[in-house]
């Protein structure tokens, strides 16, 4: 019997499942393997009370978002998590920086924080339930999604590069951004994208979250010696991997 | 002509892998399964002549590959035996094959035991764990050739009694007079009957004739010091001393780079090292 | 060997006459940088370049490499055919052509690898004389100079080139495509001065007495344990090295799951996962393991095998390394016991 598979959105921007959309053709052709039981940008319907295989985007922010998870984890055998939301806490994650009362303050107007009742401090999914696959990423890559589903479905274990993404970056023949006196974040970003922003033109982000092989402290180092702001980097590693550390290591 | 040279053939591909079906699976433990595999193309088959400690590249295309001894013993042809334990992607894929599937093989790769050397000298076998998969063949080969060997003495050594390997052959040699064989586990329970305690402390119940013999040694990483320790302590020679290293390989033919040990590569100048040479190599034991 | 001088007007001809049998790949520029790239027209050839980001083991041992085209039912390969289209690379350095000597000792001895060599069978070499940059260190190992690895090799000499015919088809296609004259003893007189001056250039040299030895009874050095701290694992210096060539290897089914390909990627032994084994064992855990390995293979390893160090000093790592350690660094606090 083919798997069946469900897609479901906590907080996110659901760019992960559009990106799902983007590849149309080989879908097709993977769906022919796989009974997609719902789809929660796609279908209208219900979600079934049964199925095999969760896919699961956005970030933990609510708890009924917690619930959720521990009902999908008693369902699903296999539970994949995709896009730096769900992976890492990712641009989520940032809100729950500081004092979270107050932010719904701002946000909801003086009754925030009663407003906002139920929220929680957002989080990656494997902060609340174990994770079997994860594609990381803001957007996730397609071809690492059908590669991870296809590893899924043959039951191979999950593997996320742990290696930063200057190696891809250079056999692609990209001038360093370091050299251009830009700050990059591939000394810290765990590769698999094909360094597609460097090759583009964009500094990396750091959107994979937190490199396994990394080496935080001589990388600020560095990066201090060449004169960039120190600030300034844990800032912009802050936009998604706020939690890496916590989480990750 | 003799497989490992058609591999070296002009116009040959090393990568390429020669399908072979498997024609039994025994179940062992319950980590491990024994395969026999008959490679297809009859004249690869018939070729296919390799020594006890040279590996296979197991190869299961959608998954990828895996190196793995060669477990039956040379002197039987026509087909080789695998013994598997489930540790990932491929071994896990071969253990959800059945009877009849078809897998890739590359080889016979690697230096194995010199079994020519060997003859005409006592034996010490010393094996722990998995490492008895290629023992077993180095075990089986002598068994073949009995009367070319003066003692033949093994020690086998597992965690417990479900982790020991192939104990319904070991259970009728320790009946022999012609094989000293010698099991131990770490934890006993209440169907053993043999040693309890490491494979090391045996030592004290063999008697050994060091310059006469010849030790072979396999098992986990952290057992080869001790191991060589107590040969080493029996006057044994450094060069007649053997070892099979396990580390992660991915070509099997000394260009990927991963099976490093010191300045050589495990897959071509091993997986079998004499103590001196190992010894002289780097991040070895 | 035999030589021949052709004035440097002439070069362009040279190019389109190779151009009309072959893929020309040679230096251009892209930025502030150099990278081998298809020559459409001769005036985009940079001779004048210094390195380039990758060495020409691009060409040879792509990146990604598709080994094979396979089927899942039966475990069948569907194809493993390497296409190589005749090409001529054109401006390489003597460092580079060096390299590609050391590789082919690994790709074409033993068990031949039918990819690079199919590719290297296919690809004529046309060396060119270089200055010594800052990062160069080629002097150390003697790879400044190239003998052999190249079919034809250019030294300038201002106005005219003095040329090295070392094949065959070398010498056909420079009949063929330009007009070049015998060497005279002022040629020859001039391509000894240039030598010369080249020489000179080279920054101090390297201290490379005893180095397998030192690598060895000094395995335990802190050296390697403050080089530890200091080191990204990026894998940087492993990808533009001209003669790093592990590779790992991957298979990806096609969406339908039924065929796929088996492919290898470049690898550097700087990756943690490098010497992982099964059950959590890992020969190289620690940071400075791992970069002692990289000097312990190149200088020692490969040496024990080949009697050439697996480095021709061409500086492609010490560039791209954002840590900046260096061979130059690195070998001699080796030597010394610490850095300066
Ligand atoms: C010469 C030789 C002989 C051998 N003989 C035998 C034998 O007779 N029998 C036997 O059962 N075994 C044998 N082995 C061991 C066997 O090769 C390994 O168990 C096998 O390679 C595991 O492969 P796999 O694909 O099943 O596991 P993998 O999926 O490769 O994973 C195994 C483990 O390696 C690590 N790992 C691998 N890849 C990654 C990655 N990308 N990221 C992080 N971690 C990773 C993980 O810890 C993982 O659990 C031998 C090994 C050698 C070198
Ligand atoms: S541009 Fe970024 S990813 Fe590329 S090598 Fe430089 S730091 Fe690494
Ligand atoms: S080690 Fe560095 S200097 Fe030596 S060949 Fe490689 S990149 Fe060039
Ligand atoms: S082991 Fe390291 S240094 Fe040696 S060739 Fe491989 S990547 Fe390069
Ligand atoms: S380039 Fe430098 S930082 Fe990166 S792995 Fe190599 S030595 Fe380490
Ligand atoms: S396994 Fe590839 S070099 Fe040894």
């Amino acid at each position: 019997m083919a798997p069946r598979v469900v897609v479901m959105g906590l907080a996110s921007d659901f760019g992960c499942q559009v990106q799902m959309t983007n590849i149309e053709d080989d879908l097709l052709d993977v769906l022919g393997l796989i009974d997609l039981s719902y789809w929660q940008l796609a279908s209208s319907g219900h979600m079934p009370a049964e199925y095999d295989v969760a896919i699961i985007e956005g970030a933990v922010t609510t708890t009924e978002h917690v619930e959720l998870l521990k009902r999908v984890r008693a369902t699903a055998g296999v539970v994949m998590v995709i896009g730096a939301c769900a992976v890492t806490g990712g641009i989520p994650a940032m809100a729950g920086q500081g004092d979270l009362e107050e932010r719904y303050g701002c946000v909801y107007g003086a009754d925030g924080a009663e407003v906002a009742c139920g929220r929680v401090s957002p989080a990656p999914v494997k902060s609340v339930i174990d994770v079997d696959y994860e594609v990381p990423g803001c957007p996730m890559d397609t071809t690492e999604f059908l590669r991870v589903l296809s590893r899924a479905l043959q039951g191979l274990a999950n593997r996320v590069p742990e290696e930063p993404m200057c190696a891809i970056c250079k056999t692609k023949e990209n001038i360093c951004f370091l050299d251009k006196g830009e700050i990059c974040l591939g000394l810290f970003t765990r590769t698999g994208c094909g360094a597609r922003c460097v090759t583009l033109g964009r500094p990396c982000t750091g959107c994979r979250g937190l490199a396994k092989d990394a080496n935080v402290e001589s990388a600020m180092k560095i990066l201090a010696a060449k004169g960039f702001d120190v600030d300034e980097v844990a800032e912009r590693l802050a936009v998604f991997n706020t939690l890496e550390e916590a989480f990750c290591r | 002509m003799t497989v490992a040279n058609m591999f070296k053939e002009p116009g040959a591909n090393p990568y390429r892998p020669w399908p072979a079906r498997i024609t039994s699976i025994i179940d062992l433990t319950e980590h491990e399964k024994l395969f026999e595999l008959r490679i297809i193309d009859e004249k690869v088959r018939e070729g296919f002549q390799f020594d006890s400690g040279q590996f296979v590249e197991l190869s299961i295309f959608g998954v990828g590959e895996a190196p793995v001894s060669i477990s039956s013993a040379p002197s039987k042809q026509g087909f080789i035996e695998l013994c598997v334990r489930n540790a990932g992607d491929v071994t896990g894929a071969l253990h959800a094959k059945k009877c009849g599937d078809v897998v890739g093989l590359r080889g016979p790769l690697g230096r194995g035991f010199p079994f020519a050397e060997m003859k005409g000298h006592d034996v010490l076998l010393v094996a722990g764990g998995l490492g008895i998969a290629p023992l077993k063949s180095l075990i089986n080969h002598i068994h073949d050739d009995r009367h070319d060997f003066g003692t033949v003495t093994i020690l086998y050594g597992a965690r417990n009694p479900s982790e020991i390997l192939f104990r319904y052959q070991f259970d009728m040699w320790k009946h022999r007079d012609d094989f000293n064989l010698i099991l131990t586990v770490d934890e006993a329970d209440e169907s053993w009957s043999d040693e309890v305690g490491r494979v090391t402390a045996l030592f004290d119940k063999i008697d050994i004739d060091p310059d006469n013999t010849y030790g072979a040694i396999c098992g986990p990483p952290v057992m080869y010091r001790y191991v060589i320790d107590e040969m080493r302590k029996k006057d044994m020679d450094v060069d007649k001393i053997y070892m099979s290293f396990e580390r992660r390989m991915k070509c099997g033919i000394g260009k990927c780079g991963h099976c490093g040990v010191g300045h050589q590569y495990a897959c071509i100048d091993g997986p079998v090292f004499n103590y001196w040479e190992a010894m002289n190599l780097q991040e070895a034991i | 060997m035999f030589f021949r001088v052709m004035e440097s007007s002439r070069l362009p001809d040279l190019v389109r006459g190779f151009a009309q049998d072959h893929e020309v790949i040679g230096p251009v520029a892209k930025d502030d940088r150099f990278v081998f790239a298809t020559i459409d027209d001769p005036a985009e050839l940079r001779l004048d370049y210094d390195t380039t980001l990758l060495p020409p083991k691009k060409l040879f041992f792509p990146a990604e490499d598709q080994l094979m085209r396979f089927r899942v039912a039966d475990n069948e390969v569907l194809d493993d055919e390497v296409f190589a289209a005749p090409r001529v690379l054109f401006g390489v350095h003597p460092c580079d052509i060096n390299a590609l000597l050391l590789m082919d000792n690994i790709f074409l001895k033993d068990y031949v690898d039918p990819y690079y060599k199919a590719r290297r069978d296919a690809t004529l070499i046309v060396g060119i004389s270089c200055v010594p940059s800052e990062e160069c260190f080629c002097n150390a190992w003697g790879t400044d100079e190239a003998h052999w690895g190249f079919d034809i090799f250019l030294t300038d000499l201002g106005d005219r080139y003095f040329i090295s015919v070392r094949s065959v088809k070398g010498a056909e296609l420079l009949d063929d495509f330009v007009e070049t004259r015998e060497i005279t003893d002022a040629d020859t007189a001039d391509f000894q001065r240039v030598t010369a001056e080249r020489k000179e250039m080279f920054a101090e040299d390297l201290d490379t007495s005893q180095l397998p030895l030192l690598l060895d009874a000094k395995f335990d050095s802190p050296v390697w344990d403050a080089l530890g701290e200091r080191c990204l694992s990026c894998g940087a210096c492993s990808m533009v090295c001209p003669t790093c060539y592990c590779f790992d290897v991957r298979d990806d089914l096609a969406p339908d799951q039924k065929t796929g390909t088996r492919s290898r990627l470049w690898d550097s032994c700087q990756f943690s996962e490098f010497s992982a084994v099964a059950h959590g064992q890992n020969f190289r855990d620690s940071r400075a393991s791992r970069v002692k390995y990289r000097y312990y293979h190149k200088q020692w390893g490969y040496l024990s095998k080949f009697e050439r160090v697996l480095c021709v000093g061409c500086g492609r790592c010490a560039r791209a390394c954002a840590a900046n350690i260096t061979p130059r660094e690195v070998v001699s606090a080796l030597a010394k016991g610490g850095f300066e």
